[in-house]
């Protein structure tokens, strides 16, 4: 097995919860590649933001994307090879704000992709303005008098859209995050992942969470019920909230097709051209 | 030529069907048969009709109309959608009147509708009973030995990016670039394409961008409001070196403009998408069949030199369908440079910037990086690594000059009289309009915008020169000065949303030459 890490200057605050997240994520591709998932097949995607820096720490093919297009590119990645197991990374602010609409509509389609959501609340690599799931009042250097807007919850949007894979997990809980991180790449179709992350600079939450956080005891009946557990918030309910079986994006345009292992070559393509031309 | 409004029902719509026995490259307004369905149409196009030619009108239609009435509406009364038929009637005319016969028509029909093909026969014979008696063969046009395909621009382009090796189309839909979706959606299958249409042409670009990642020929298209918003993704296709192309079909702006007709007021945009300085290649074709090779080629060059290359043309080229002449053994297949054996690192700086590729699943990391970034693709700050990879990048610049110094990157038309320089769609309208007017001159062509080769320009720097386009403030007649030493005589402009018409275009060329 190659090495996870990399040599590049680790840049988070010390006692980041980013750095739970990217413990976990090596502990679940040990994992997979134990379940004959290998390294060369993982292919990450990441945004822009604290949360994408994760990219230049793993030693995995991929590419870093833009801010709020990182779900879009690892889709890309996704539907021209449907065969490779694509996870992108990004931050609560990535995915709700510049790339709310790629994230429904990535669900909306069951694109078969990982997306592992950093949730710290807050903008941090942007010095710590509100972000779309920040509560009301949050007072940031863009609302000084606090932001005037209701949050909204990331795992009731991904459900009404049609994710097929929802879990929560805490970045202090390394072995359940693992656990979350394999299930959701195992996942056939969307798999949504959000992930607690406390944010020492900006928005730290380690007190509360350790509190508050609680581990659902089995998956939520309904979708109705899931989304009741995860807009609780008296209490912070982590596991799988939903997971059903559907058709992928790729299944249903094209079958087992795969536009790159199985494309056409220069003559066949020729020869068609010519049939639908009507010449020689 | 196609001439239609922004509507899905009722307005004011028309064809334009030209034809000679030499080859043609423009419709002409001027017509030797009209036929109106309504009374608008007649009042639009009683100035259009030649000498000696024919207006055939719809009698059931209020109003003063001077030709041959024929009752096209009580006609299709007698099916269920009349409304619908009475543009098959419009052929059965002209199909009448050029001496096609009723066996060839019906074929005709049946291959182009979908449904309601009895219906459509059934009364398009009933309309050509009437009028052949009256007109029958009165511009009879003799068949001729060679079958030839009649091609939509936009069919050329999808067509030829098939054949250039094309995997994955991505776009949103926008006039005059939703065919090319259209035409590939259809035969996706047949080709192994996959052909999507996302949430918006934000993930269009950035889909797309993905998709190189994994080898993928890939293509994407729009007009320019999409292509505004294509621009982030130009720049990331930038700094990360994606090979991606994208098509470019202009339409009169800003902003949303007028859809369905032609203009190229998008050069300047197309030459800058994207923040940041990296090499963009830019090229536009003249006619359709080029537009068919360009395609290919374009798609060639962007995995050559791994950078966002536009393919620019206008609605009139996109929309528009002609009779070509095409070997289509002349295509060129896209292939990039790959990576052979020993250490990988995916930004290698090479002597002519150009990184091998590698793609998907590989046991070496490629790691593509937005940004700045070491050859490897990691992240960096550090001032020697920006200042060597914006180096590295740059070397595309000359790299692909070189590679093009060797290729055809302008077309002369002509060897005596004076310089005309035109791009795109407007080579058709000039060359036409010319031909027309029996007028003598150089017609220079540059298929390449970005970069835009000097060193064939060079021939016609310090003389005087016609410029002709579809730009209200002469773009193309401003790159060119930017670029070289030349004398404008005359920039001849025309943004009306129409394209040139040969006739006119020939008498203000006759009137500065």
């Amino acid at each position: 097995m190659v090495k996870l890490g990399t040599s590049v200057e680790n840049t988070w605050c010390l006692g980041c919860g980013n750095f739970g997240i990217l413990n976990a994520f090596k502990k679940a591709i040990i994992e997979l590649e134990e379940k004959g998932i290998s390294q060369n097949n993982i292919l990450i995607a990441s945004g822009i933001g604290c949360s994408a820096k994760i990219f230049d720490y793993l030693n995995l093919s991929g590419i870093y994307s833009l801010h709020g297009r990182d779900l879009a590119t690892i889709e890309g990645i996704q539907f021209a090879n449907p065969n490779l197991k694509t996870i992108t990374f990004s931050g609560d602010g990535n995915a709700m704000g510049e790339g709310l609409t790629h994230l429904l509509f990535a669900a909306k389609r069951n694109a078969d992709v990982t997306i592992i959501m950093h949730n710290n609340g807050v903008y941090a690599l942007t010095t710590g303005q509100y972000t779309p799931i920040t509560e009301r009042g949050w007072k940031g250097p863009s609302t000084p008098k606090g932001s005037v807007e209701e949050p909204f919850n990331a795992i009731s949007l991904v459900l009404e859209a049609g994710a097929t894979f929802v879990a929560r997990s805490y970045t202090a809980k390394i072995q359940h995050l693992t656990d979350m991180m394999v299930q959701a790449i195992e996942h056939k179709g969307f798999s949504f992942l959000e992930v607690l992350q406390p944010c020492v600079s900006y928005n730290n939450t380690y007190k509360l969470y350790n509190e508050i956080v609680e581990e659902l005891d089995d998956i939520p009946k309904s979708i109705e019920e899931a989304k009741l557990y995860a807009k609780n918030k008296d209490k912070l309910f982590i596991g799988i909230f939903y997971r059903t079986e559907k058709p992928t994006f790729c299944e249903l345009l094209y079958g087992d097709h795969n536009p790159v292992e199985k494309r056409q070559y220069r003559d066949e393509r020729i020869n068609k051209i010519k049939k639908i031309l009507n010449i020689e | 030529m196609d001439d239609y409004m922004s509507l899905i029902k009722g307005g004011h719509n028309f064809s334009v069907v030209s034809t000679s026995t030499r080859w043609i490259s423009s419709h002409y307004m001027k017509a030797d048969l009209i036929v109106n369905l309504d009374k608008r149409s007649y009042d639009n196009h009683i100035d259009h009709l030649s000498e000696g030619g024919l207006m055939v009108y719809n009698s059931d239609i209020k109003g003063d109309m001077d030709g041959i009435g024929i009752s096209l509406t009580s006609e299709a009364k007698k099916f269920p959608n009349p409304n619908l038929m009475l543009g098959v009637g419009a052929i059965a005319i002209l199909g009448a009147t050029i001496g096609v016969n009723k066996t060839e028509l019906n074929a005709l029909i049946k291959n182009e509708y979908s449904k309601g093909v009895k219906e459509n026969i059934s009364y398009a014979n009933i309309i050509y009973d009437i009028v052949y008696p009256i007109i029958g063969g009165k511009f009879q046009l003799e068949g001729g030995s060679k079958k030839r395909p009649n091609i939509l621009g936009n069919q050329a382009i999808a067509l030829g990016a098939i054949a250039g090796g094309l995997d994955c189309y991505y776009a949103y839909p926008m006039t005059p670039a939703t065919s090319i979706l259209h035409y590939l959606a259809a035969i996706a299958d047949d080709f192994g394409l996959a052909v999507i249409h996302p949430e918006n042409e934000i993930a269009v670009i950035n889909m797309a961008i993905g998709s190189t990642f994994t080898g993928a020929r890939t293509m994407v298209g729009s007009s320019g409001g999409g292509f505004s918003l294509l621009a982030e993704g130009i720049s990331l296709g930038g700094i990360i070196e994606s090979p991606v192309l994208i098509v470019l079909s202009m339409r009169p702006g800003p902003a949303t403009g007028v859809p369905t007709y032609t203009e190229q007021g998008d050069l300047n945009f197309a030459l800058n998408a994207g923040h940041g300085e990296f090499l963009r290649i830019v090229a536009s074709p003249g006619t359709i069949e080029e537009a068919f090779f360009l395609t290919a080629q374009m798609l060639d060059l962007v995995w050559k030199f791994q950078t966002p290359g536009i393919l620019l043309t206008e609605k009139h080229l996109s929309e528009s369908s002609i009779t070509v002449d095409i070997n289509l053994n002349d295509t060129i297949w896209a292939e990039p440079l790959l990576h052979k054996d020993g250490e990988y690192k995916r930004y290698f700086d090479t002597e002519d910037g150009i990184s091998p590729l590698l793609f998907p699943p590989a046991k070496e990391i490629l790691k593509w990086n937005s940004y700045e970034h070491d050859e490897f693709g990691f992240t960096t700050e550090d001032p020697r690594w920006i200042k060597r990879m914006h180096n590295k990048r740059n070397k595309k610049f000359k790299s692909l000059e070189n590679y093009l110094r060797k290729k055809k990157t302008i077309n002369i038309f002509g060897d005596k009289g004076p310089i005309i320089i035109t791009y795109g769609s407007t080579v058709m309208s000039v060359l036409e309009a010319l031909k027309y007017g029996n007028i003598e001159a150089r017609v220079v062509q540059p298929i390449f915008l970005s970069p835009l080769p000097i060193w064939e320009l060079e021939k016609f720097k310090d003389q005087e020169v016609i410029v002709i386009e579809q730009s209200a403030i002469g773009q193309f007649a401003n790159l060119l000065k930017e670029n070289m030493n030349i004398q404008l005589k005359k920039v001849i402009k025309q943004y009306d949303g129409r394209p040139f018409d040969p006739i006119k275009l020939s008498k203000k060329i006759k009137d500065v030459a």
